[in-house]
């Protein structure tokens, strides 16, 4: 098996920035660790979870699709292409690489998504079984597992008591990381340390089963109460995909954005006549859960949450999807009663 | 008593007589705060108060669910009474909106209507101050070069993904249609990069000048940790010492962007 | 081989008419044939397109004109906000941004030899306009045509040239009406609600489909009337008109419950409405 000593893992990176990747880790700066392009010097940090996910490597939170030469009134559209550098996204939470299983379906679903696409496939993941956790972690609630590999093209375990990883390849990209990898990784052997045990907090099948028959339940105002407002959630989500497109120029050419954007804010729906069809956060609320519980579930047969906690972590007003699920499944088993 | 059952008390009691039909304060979970709205008596045993509460719950009166409970009575911290004074000096809040739980510096100040707010601040924290630790910051970022301050910056703001949890974590941003949100034209670029990341933030903070109260809600409530209490603090401490003036100490205060004096000295303005 | 989804094709204004108080149709050419020809094989009544101004970005209307003339398309739209105001601001010979056709159409084949009502109020005559001109173009495969239509005051009536023409046929019982007080000294047609007036109309319901596309107001209130006169909702169509960014069912925006208003819609069954999780209709 292939094998790296914990404290080599920047040698890792090394080895794969040198045979041309980009290579993305968890890496700490100052109080916090985020998924962000390693470069030398770099502290990878394995044990917390990083407060960003890896989507910001496929789904960046701004991006050109559009371009436009301007001559006065006149204009000539320009040819865009996407921005795809070779990278690996190393030491993945499997909570974010199962995540693009769900964006692959949705920037897929008709109508292929070329930016999307060209990242995606110039990308390989190689998660990390997860050893550590917190008590925002839910992944065994939606159908994950702390050493899931859903979405991941190698997969990083901690070993030996967190002395060395075995790294393991899962796909052909997989095989390709660790052959570039060359002799950062030792042919070894090691003892996988067991992952951390993450417990089931709600029954996701019934909390879906549930929402189909309760979109005008009171709930949604109590449980929405302490919202504010905001995009916190949707933009450390690792499945949150919506976006708006804006326009921006100078006199020579204007440039069209896709930016990240999100159901959490009033404007998101706000036709230009004033009307809104969400016209309150419980509504906005009700729609953040239904859309990852139960309208994702049954448009493209997955759910939208990957039980990463990021959400709950970050919201500064203490909302937490997976209380909500959890209410939502008391509720639910208090009517059948 | 200790002061929390105090609190506990107090809330139990003012919805016991109808004084106020919801008592918005925090609870526990884990390790974190979470906002705990209150509307019976009985589950008033359930808030909690400690350092941990970093949010400024002044920022629920302005919600129309939270409206629609009725009457609140809010928990606050001298830096959320501030945010109320002010946002009675602003005219987003009236003698009998809402009633105070005041939670002072080691003491517990019981039930208070809004009037009785200032007198209380001008009284025992009149001279409410950032943290020595904040302010050794400012010191040290005002000691860089201009250019060392714009790097510095920069790295913070690119962090920034427009998410608006500082403008929603703040009493004092209650505008129904923010200055980001205008498009016609379009004042600030929306998005999550360079200089619509640099003009959203410190648009921002400018028009928190002379407002902001230092609840830190904004910067606690930031995903990305950028420091926004760096650059609110210096603003403050600008409008301080060029009108000695503090923001949510005087409920006739005119706010000082937004006043005008004919008899201004500078004639920069003519 | 994908191709970016969001590149746009280059239309040309080639007119411009006035048709109320801001209220703006503009007939577009395609700059280039082959897309004229690549439009015009999807392209089925009811769809929408994205027009845009570069620099101002793009907005979302129904394609006004019908595919029976393939010469061009047409598309009505109030100055509202920033990309209306700047289309608004576009003269003839003057290029904009174009995307589509995208959306689901009205069932038009179904309805071969069966009688179609349209009621529309203000500025929601444009879906139904094309649905209008693509079975006057193909008048003998359809039965009788009735069409009410309804605006607050004569000035916020829409194609009024095409009214007075669709008025003067025979083959068309077209009722107008404006909501009292709207009316003008001359004004010839009927002065009510469109609900009231639809109630007197009474259009019969056998082997009929009804269009109803307006305020939500309005077609709150005709429903009843529609379902009092017979027409099933299986029967009765309308388009929504939710706020859309992509047109490709990516970006989040549009959905309403499970129901996607860009791929799904925008037309659809008052059946189908009556099944969507919204507290809005």
């Amino acid at each position: 098996m292939k094998v790296i000593e914990a404290n080599k893992l920047p040698g890792l990176a090394a080895a794969l920035a040198g045979a041309g990747y980009r290579v993305v880790a968890p890496i700490r700066d100052g109080g916090e660790v985020r998924m962000v392009v390693w470069s030398p010097g770099a502290a990878i940090d394995t044990r917390a979870i990083p407060v960003n996910s890896a989507k910001d490597f496929l789904f960046p939170k701004a991006e050109i699709i559009g371009r436009c030469t301007l001559d006065g009134n006149d204009f000539r559209p320009e040819d865009v292409k996407p921005v795809a550098p070779k990278t690996v996204i190393l030491a993945a939470r499997p909570c974010d690489a199962s995540a693009m299983l769900l964006l692959d379906a949705v920037f897929n679903w008709d109508y292929k998504d070329e930016f999307f696409n060209a990242r995606r496939a110039a990308t390989t993941i190689v998660s990390l079984v997860c050893t550590t956790a917190d008590e925002q972690c839910f992944c065994t609630s939606v159908g994950g597992a702390p050493d899931a590999t859903a979405g991941a093209d190698g997969v990083l375990r901690q070993a030996d008591g967190g002395r060395s990883f075995i790294l393991e390849p899962l796909t052909e990209k997989g095989k390709a990381v660790a052959a570039a990898a060359g002799a950062a990784l030792a042919e070894g052997q090691a003892k996988a340390d067991a992952p951390v045990e993450v417990p089931v907090h709600f029954d996701a099948k019934a909390v879906t089963e549930w929402l189909g028959e309760n979109f005008e339940s009171p709930l949604w105002r109590e449980v929405s109460l302490a919202c504010l407002s905001c995009g916190a959630c949707a933009y450390a989500c690792p499945t949150c995909h919506c976006f708006d497109l804006q326009d921006e120029a100078t006199r020579a050419e204007s440039v069209r954005l896709r930016n990240w954007d999100t159901c959490g804010l009033a404007l998101f729906t706000a036709h230009a006549g004033g009307h809104n069809p969400r016209p309150d956060q419980a509504a906005r609320w009700r729609q953040r859960v239904m859309h990852k519980f139960s309208y994702l579930v049954e448009r493209l047969g997955r759910l939208g949450c990957t039980g990463c906690g990021r959400c709950a972590r970050l919201c500064p007003a203490g909302m937490a999807i997976c209380e909500t699920c959890r209410e939502i499944d008391e509720a639910r088993k208090a009517a059948v009663k | 008593m200790e002061m929390i059952d105090a609190l506990r008390a107090d809330a139990a009691k003012v919805l016991a007589d109808g004084r106020a039909k919801v008592v918005i304060g925090y609870q526990a979970r884990g390790d974190h705060r979470a906002p705990l709205f209150v509307t019976t008596a009985d589950r008033a045993a359930s808030l909690v108060y400690d350092d941990a509460c970093k949010q400024n719950l002044a920022v629920y009166l302005r919600k129309p669910e939270v409206k629609l409970l009725g009457k609140a009575a809010v928990v606050a911290s001298p830096a959320a009474m501030r945010s109320l004074v002010l946002l009675m000096s602003e005219s987003q809040l009236t003698g009998d909106d809402a009633l105070v739980l005041a939670v002072g510096v080691g003491e517990y100040h019981g039930v208070l209507e809004l009037a009785q707010v200032a007198p209380l601040l001008k009284e025992k924290y009149a001279a409410l101050a950032p943290s020595p630790e904040l302010l050794r910051e400012i010191e040290k970022l005002a000691a860089k070069t201009p250019e060392e301050r714009a790097a510095f910056w920069a790295k913070q703001f690119a962090k920034c993904t427009r998410c608006y949890a500082c403008r929603a974590a703040c009493p004092g941003c209650y505008c129904t249609r923010c200055i980001v949100e205008k498009n016609v034209p379009q004042w600030i670029s929306t998005a999550a990069a360079g200089h619509g990341n640099y003009a959203w933030n410190v648009i921002r903070a400018f028009h928190l000048a002379g407002r902001c109260t230092g609840c830190g809600a904004c910067e606690a409530a930031c995903p990305q940790g950028i420091p926004l209490m760096l650059l609110n603090v210096l603003l403050g401490q600008e409008v301080e010492k060029e009108f000695e003036t503090k923001a949510g100490y005087d409920p006739e205060a005119k706010p000082v962007i937004g006043s005008w004096n004919p008899e201004d000295e500078e004639d920069f303005i003519k | 081989m994908t191709e970016n989804l969001y590149q746009p094709i280059l239309m040309r204004v080639a007119d411009v008419r006035d048709e109320a108080p801001e209220v703006r149709t503009f007939r577009l050419q395609f700059a280039d044939d082959a897309d004229r020809a690549r439009f015009f094989e999807k392209y089925r009544v009811g769809m929408f397109g994205l027009y845009g101004v570069p620099g101002a970005g793009e907005s979302v209307f129904c394609v006004a004109s019908p595919p029976t003339r393939q010469e061009y398309i047409e598309c009505t739209f109030r100055r509202t906000g920033r990309v209306t105001s700047a289309l608004a601001d576009r003269e003839v010979g003057q290029p904009i941004t174009f995307r589509g056709p995208y959306g689901n159409s009205f069932p038009i084949e179904s309805w071969r030899g069966k009688n179609i009502l349209f009621v529309a109020g203000g500025i929601a005559l444009p879906p139904l306009r094309s649905v209008i001109w693509n079975l006057l173009d193909r008048r003998a495969e359809f039965r009788d045509i009735t069409i009410l239509y309804g605006a607050r005051t004569v000035a916020d009536l829409v194609y009024k040239q095409e009214l007075a023409d669709w008025g003067a046929r025979s083959d068309v019982r077209l009722v107008t009406t404006v909501d009292p007080g709207g009316e003008t000294p001359d004004w010839k047609g009927q002065i009510g609600f469109v609900p009231t007036v639809l109630d007197q109309v009474a259009p019969s319901s056998a082997e009929a489909v009804a269009l109803v596309c307006g305020p939500p107001i309005m077609i709150k209130f005709s429903l009843p009337v529609l379902t009092k006169l017979g027409f099933t909702p299986d029967h009765t169509y309308t388009t929504l008109e939710n706020r859309m960014k992509c047109g490709l069912g990516h970006c989040g925006r549009c959905n309403v419950g499970s129901t996607y208003v860009c791929r799904d819609g925008p037309v659809f069954t008052l059946d189908q409405l009556r099944r969507m999780q919204t507290t809005d209709m």
